[in-house]
């Protein structure tokens, strides 16, 4: 069974005087299995964002459906949201998120703590998954002391720390150095093949290159998608920016 | 039209921020209401000429004053706050092109702007609020009510003044901030925490010791009139105690908190303190702030409800019978030939005297160091002195409802007292020891301490009774070599047996009160006692209703002033926290916080944070209290139970208000935080 099914998914803004209306999603589907590493790369406006957010259960789609695990997350509840979001899903944002307040540790203590969880809990937890990380040197730092690829490998921990079914990750290099952006992609990738469904939201081609499908979306619908198979990370590459150069250029001569 | 510009500029920023700047508009507004108000009582002729009106006038003086200084301190705070939350903006316009001097004129419209509406909508809410206190203190005092308004032109004036050189130096100050920074430092949020502070550790010590100071002298001083010195030094070493103590205090406190597994890793714990130690200096002072201003207010209305509410009391006290004779010389057959006439002429009138009492002593304020009595010499005598009665043991028999002992020793005393009783069996008075024969309170002797004491009003009270007068004459004589004065500092002469004498009685009638005092100096000099004077309450009972209603009245107002400060700072300590953290819920809620959760850390946060100064300030009213009932029994208030009560209710209200207040900010917080 998949883990996640997106059906007929549609959102259309009104703005708040009630004139225009802006349609950010026409019809989005596609479903994505356990263990899946899925990429979804578009351009700035194309609804990638409104399409993670309806995910998250951040927004409500104007139409459609979306199942994870088979229950809806469309018809939440208001009050039973935050425990979804929290039990099920795991969050990477482009900024990191992580609160100044908090020390790194807190930072990543931060779901479980909502969540109930004992001390004693969070630090079995958390030891194994730092040491992974490769932040244990920097847990009792605060985020206003370290680098951006550690704030971001942090926020992966706070993400993973719940162990989510599903991991969403909002174009989480956007705010890195190449160097960063290629060891966060790097443990994705491993974290990905001990198990962890994934789904990244990205314009960067070098970040889709790791995904093992990558969705294309433009002007509110799903346009290509492309299965790695075998292929390897150079040629996956390539086959990405083929297809987003044909994207570009038949849409260039749509226009002409 | 470029000028016009600018001022459209300035009416749209102030339209923006209105969020900020109506609380501060309002703050203007009160303050010079209040400041022209006060101004405008004092110079009112129509109180000026009321009996008494001269002791309200100063008051009001005294307390434009005060609100001058508050206003100077306080309007200076809230416009840097208000310049604080708007440093992103400037450095916006900046970015936009816009020079400094450009922002500095815009600034200056800002402010014209705020004066001008401050200063009308004062002036003109001024006009209406000082008639609305004059009638009320009209009534207060129980005077008939006069229509009409009055306008001081001068306290206008002195409005302008004022308020045009504070507004100025909020300019200069807003004007200095901008040039402190680049665009670049303005657009940059500050992330990194509150360091702790270095010296921690000599700030709390510090605090305590200063606290520890101001207790201690509240406690331990005995005589008002060392309370009025020390009473002051007190108030500022609390003040700094309690900046320190908050300060070292809490940052200690959340740290605790935070180490404390258990407690720390709950949802609505774990937010609010780390979010507390992250702006932990700037909660402190807030935090001490709000304590001094609360502390201000129950103390300023505690203390001038009793009075007002003790004024029977004090007028009890200072005059026990509505008839009072005094006189400085008096022999025995004197006093029984005067009490003899003047029960004489009143029946004659078909009156009789009630309550009266009669006694002969003598009587000064002396310095009392354990069992011994000494002369009072120099300044410290005026600090630890007590009221010393010498008095004959059978002139004294009548007054005490109980048996007191038929005879006594030639080297034997008998006491009466209030306050302290003297240790040991040995009296030693001016350097001749005394046995202590027996002693007892005025109240197991049945004798109303307020017939006996002076207006002097120290805490200890002693009647020595001797057995007969050569040993009254031996303890002048003691007395006086020591201290060196001839002529006795009791003023009377016990050789001759001429002794203070003191009588009253009560006749329950003004009109005849008047005549009989007339007769009362007659029979005086029909007796041959040739010095004295008689004092009739009734002339002298309206003026405690000035002066206290008058206190009441200022207390009244300043504490109103204070406590529109108090829930200022609130408001402003909430809506810039809460722009703070609006970003860090939104993560939180992302991360899975919901927003039942929001609001039960806003409420535990809240919790902590606001009710900690209320109790602390509750703790220094505690505290301040044993000082505050030596200050106002110089204002012959003795009733330290109805002290007490006022202290209470006063307390209870507050927390009342307090708590409306809290509920108000945090639906204000909650809502800035969850939009």
């Amino acid at each position: 069974m998949a883990i996640l099914e997106v059906s007929h998914l549609k959102k259309i803004y009104t703005t708040r005087l009630g004139g225009a209306k802006i349609q950010a999603l026409k019809d989005v589907s596609f479903s994505v299995e356990p263990g899946e590493y899925v990429a979804i790369m578009g351009e700035s406006g194309s609804g990638k964002t409104t399409l993670l957010n309806i995910l998250a259960a951040l927004d409500k789609p104007t139409a459609g459906e979306v199942l994870l695990e088979g229950r809806s997350v469309v018809a939440l509840k208001e009050k039973e949201i935050s425990v979804f979001r929290r039990d099920k899903l795991g969050f990477v944002f482009q900024e990191f998120n992580l609160l100044d307040n908090f020390s790194v540790q807190d930072n990543i203590f931060l779901p479980l703590v909502l969540a109930g969880k004992t001390y004693d809990e969070m630090v079995k937890r958390i030891t194994p998954l730092a040491h992974r990380l490769g932040i244990s040197d920097i847990l009792n730092k605060y985020p206003y002391e370290i680098s951006g690829g550690q704030k971001q490998r942090a926020a992966a921990a706070r993400a993973l720390i719940t162990a989510p079914r599903l991991l969403l990750a909002d174009e989480p290099t956007g705010a890195l150095d190449s160097r960063a952006s290629e060891e966060l992609l790097s443990l994705f990738s491993e974290i990905n093949r001990d198990g962890q469904t994934i789904l990244m939201v990205t314009h960067s081609v070098a970040a889709a290159s790791h995904a093992g499908r990558v969705l294309f979306i433009r002007d509110g619908q799903v346009f290509h998608q492309l299965y790695r198979a075998s292929l390897g990370r150079e040629e996956m590459y390539q086959r990405i920016a083929d297809t987003l150069t044909t994207i570009a250029t038949g849409s260039e001569r749509r226009q002409a | 039209m470029k000028s016009f510009f600018y001022f459209r500029l300035a009416m749209q920023n102030i339209r923006n921020n209105r969020k900020t700047y109506v609380p501060y508009i309002l703050t203007v507004i009160g303050t010079i209401l209040m400041y022209y108000s006060f101004h405008c009582m004092a110079d009112n002729p129509g109180i000026r000429n009321l009996r008494g009106g001269l002791v309200v006038a100063m008051i009001m003086n005294f307390g434009t004053s005060v609100i001058a200084l508050f206003a100077v301190i306080f309007l200076f705070y809230t416009n840097s706050f208000l310049m604080k939350q708007r440093k992103k903006e400037f450095a916006l316009y900046n970015i936009l092109g816009m020079e400094k001097r450009h922002l500095g004129r815009i600034l200056l419209w800002e402010t014209v702007m705020v004066a001008g509406m401050g200063i009308a909508a004062g002036f003109g809410g001024g006009i209406l609020l000082a008639k609305l206190m004059y009638l009320f203190l009209l009534r207060l005092m129980d005077f008939p009510v006069q229509l009409g308004f009055y306008i001081s032109w001068d306290a206008l004036k002195s409005a302008v003044i004022l308020f045009g050189a504070i507004f100025f130096l909020t300019w200069l100050n807003a004007l200095f901030q901008l040039h402190l920074v680049s665009p670049a430092q303005l657009l940059q949020q500050q992330r990194a925490g509150e360091k702790e502070p270095k010296t921690k550790a000599l700030m709390a010590i510090l605090g305590v010791v200063c606290l520890g100071a101001g207790y201690y002298i509240s406690i331990t001083t005995k005589s008002p009139i060392t309370a009025i010195t020390l009473f002051f030094a007190a108030v500022i070493l609390v003040i700094i105690g309690t900046y320190l103590l908050f300060t070292a205090g809490s940052i200690a406190w959340l740290k605790f908190l935070r180490g404390r597994k258990k407690y720390y890793y709950q949802t609505r714990h774990f937010i609010s303190v780390s979010g507390m130690l992250y702006r932990m200096k700037q909660n402190a002072v807030g935090l001490a702030n709000i304590c001094i201003l609360s502390t201000m207010v129950l103390v300023m209305l505690s203390t001038t409800v009793a009075l007002y509410a003790g004024s029977e009391n004090m007028i009890h006290s200072r005059y026990p019978r509505e008839l009072l004779v005094y006189s400085n010389r008096v022999t025995e057959e004197q006093a029984e030939a005067y009490e003899e006439a003047v029960n004489g002429y009143l029946e004659e009138k078909g009156l009789s005297a009630q309550e009266a009492f009669g006694y002969r002593e003598m009587y000064g304020t002396m310095v009392r160091e354990e069992n011994r009595l000494r002369g009072p010499v120099g300044a410290v005598a005026i600090l630890a002195s007590v009221e010393a009665h010498f008095a004959r043991i059978d002139d004294f028999r009548r007054m005490a409802d109980e048996e007191l002992p038929q005879t006594l020793e030639a080297d034997q005393v008998y006491l009466l007292y209030r306050g302290n009783n003297i240790p040991g069996d040995v009296l030693e008075i001016a350097g001749l020891d005394f046995r202590i024969a027996g002693r007892m309170t005025f109240e197991e002797a049945g004798v109303d301490p307020a017939v006996l004491t002076d207006s002097y009003n120290v805490a200890e009270v002693y009647v020595i009774l001797t057995a007969d007068g050569s040993v009254l004459e031996q303890i002048a004589a003691a007395v006086d070599q020591e201290i060196g004065v001839e002529g006795s500092i009791f003023d009377c002469d016990p050789a001759q047996d001429q002794l203070r004498y003191v009588y009253g009685f009560d006749l329950g009638d003004e009109e005849q009160a008047k005549e009989v005092q007339d007769q009362l100096y007659v029979l005086l000099a029909e007796t041959g006692i040739t010095q004295g004077g008689v004092e009739n309450r009734f002339d002298n009972e309206a003026s405690y209703y000035e002066m206290n209603g008058g206190l009441l009245f200022l207390g009244i107002f300043l504490a109103l002033l204070f406590l529109m400060a108090t829930v200022l700072i609130m408001y402003y300590k909430q809506i810039s926290e809460g722009y703070d953290d609006r970003e860090r819920y939104q993560i939180m809620q992302k991360v899975g916080l919901s927003r039942r959760e929001v609001r039960t850390a806003i409420r535990s946060q809240v919790l902590n944070v606001f009710y900690l100064p209320l109790a602390v300030a509750v703790i220094h009213v505690a505290f301040a209290f044993p000082i505050i009932v030596r200050l106002i029994a110089l204002f012959n208030l003795n009733d330290v139970g109805l002290f007490f009560l006022t202290t209470v209710v006063t307390v209870l209200v507050f927390a009342g208000l307090y708590a409306a207040v809290y509920a108000m900010t945090a639906k204000i917080y909650y809502r800035i935080v969850s939009n």
